[in-house]
């Protein structure tokens, strides 16, 4: 999409409001039922689908086969659909996409700091298991993770 | 500083023109959902470090399998997947607002708008019937396992009891259970919670939004970029939501 595109007849319409500069007005964008306009419709629509399958394939497992699978593959494959998820609302529905490349990465970077923080938990998590390995549940435990 | 064409790959830092070439407000609008997904993420991820330390943790499809008006019967994850298609569903409708913002288009921005806003307060309806349904099932909210030494009984229902592991621990470490469906319970009111006040307050923005739409504030300001920026805001709360489902209703 190309919202944020400027042109020469910026000078006429800025008027002082700095938001002018990048909206869609300032991209000739005037007709609703341009092919491009209906393009864009057409993909919001088709990303509605692809979300709407991948909720429906994850309540599925859920429901009826979340029992039956080893619990790391299906953990993983939760976490993989939601990533996959997140990434389509945000580069499509919040445009992140569409933005330039500088900004994505100043947006995306910092959630870096989640993955020390994942690691840091579990390790905590298993730190603390370590240290109760005498408890009459521990025992108990390792068999419901490993049912 | 405003012939943006020409100077279009030159230097991009060097001052006179924007080098994400993104407004004040929507550059800030992104940098303060930043700050909201570090605060949710802490949320979470304590929540599952909670969860790492126990040796039995309440079962989803124990916890959540009513449905209105069909209570009683077994229907794991039915209700929590309606929500989930509703506020997708929002989530497409604000951005076909924000679609028809970009080309001008008032009479859709309006109309996208407001099916918004429906989702939204459907979106909270169904939170409503579901807290009250678990206020039910637990004798409160918050801290509605304090009590010391509870029988099993009042929170047996949750565990995935046909497992024999963790029938045991229910039964003969009840305290375990029992710790376990208060951390469960009160983090799942505490991230619910603080969701749910992002849609209400994301349904406010957009009525307000609606009222400028509809009194032809942006038509006369020549640009829908605040439609725009509450959309972010909406989209925000649909993102959340999509780990909120993964992390309490999947996991």
């Amino acid at each position: 999409m190309s919202a944020h595109n400027q042109n020469e007849s910026v000078q006429a319409l800025y008027e002082g409001d700095q938001s002018k500069l990048y909206s869609g007005v300032m991209a000739h964008h005037t007709d609703v039922n341009s092919p491009e306009s209906k393009a864009q419709v057409k993909k919001i629509w088709k990303i509605f689908w692809i979300l709407l399958f991948i909720t429906l394939i994850e309540v599925t497992i859920g429901m009826f086969f979340s029992k039956a699978m080893p619990i790391g593959i299906r953990n993983f494959g939760f976490l993989a659909l939601t990533v996959v998820k997140a990434g389509y609302i945000v580069a499509v529905f919040m445009h992140l996409g569409d933005e330039l490349k500088n900004f994505m990465i100043t947006v995306l970077v910092p959630l870096v700091l989640f993955v020390w923080f994942i690691i840091a938990f579990l390790a905590d998590g298993n730190y603390w298991l370590w240290i109760n390995k005498d408890s009459p549940v521990h025992a108990k435990y390792e068999q419901v993770i490993k049912k | 500083m405003l012939q943006a064409a020409p100077m279009a790959k030159e230097n991009v830092w060097g001052g006179g023109r924007s080098p994400y070439n993104v407004s004040y407000g929507k550059m800030m609008i992104w940098f303060f959902l930043l700050s909201d997904a570090l605060t949710f993420g802490a949320l979470l991820i304590s929540y599952g470090t909670k969860r790492f330390f126990s040796a039995v943790w309440p079962d989803a499809n124990q916890v959540f399998k009513s449905f209105p008006f069909l209570e009683g019967n077994d229907l794991p994850l039915l209700f929590v997947s309606l929500m989930t298609f509703i506020l997708i569903m929002s989530s497409v409708t604000m951005v076909l607002a924000v679609h028809a913002g970009h080309y001008g288009d008032k009479k859709n921005v309006a109309v996208w708008l407001l099916w918004t806003i429906i989702g939204g307060i459907c979106f909270l309806g169904c939170q409503a019937w579901e807290w009250t349904h678990l206020y039910g099932e637990c004798n409160g909210l918050w801290g509605a396992f304090t009590t010391e030494n509870m029988p099993f009984d009042s929170f047996q229902g949750f565990f995935n009891m046909h497992s024999p592991a963790v029938a045991d621990i229910v039964v003969h470490h009840s305290k375990v259970a029992q710790e376990a469906s208060h951390q469960f319970f009160n983090y799942f009111f505490t991230i619910t919670g603080f969701h749910g006040a992002h849609v209400t307050s994301g349904v406010i923005f957009n009525m307000v939004i609606l009222i400028n739409v509809v009194n032809n504030t942006y038509q006369k300001r020549g640009h829908y970029e605040m439609v725009e920026k509450v959309g972010l805001y909406w989209h925000f709360v649909d993102l959340v939501w999509v780990f909120v489902f993964t992390c309490f209703y999947l996991l």
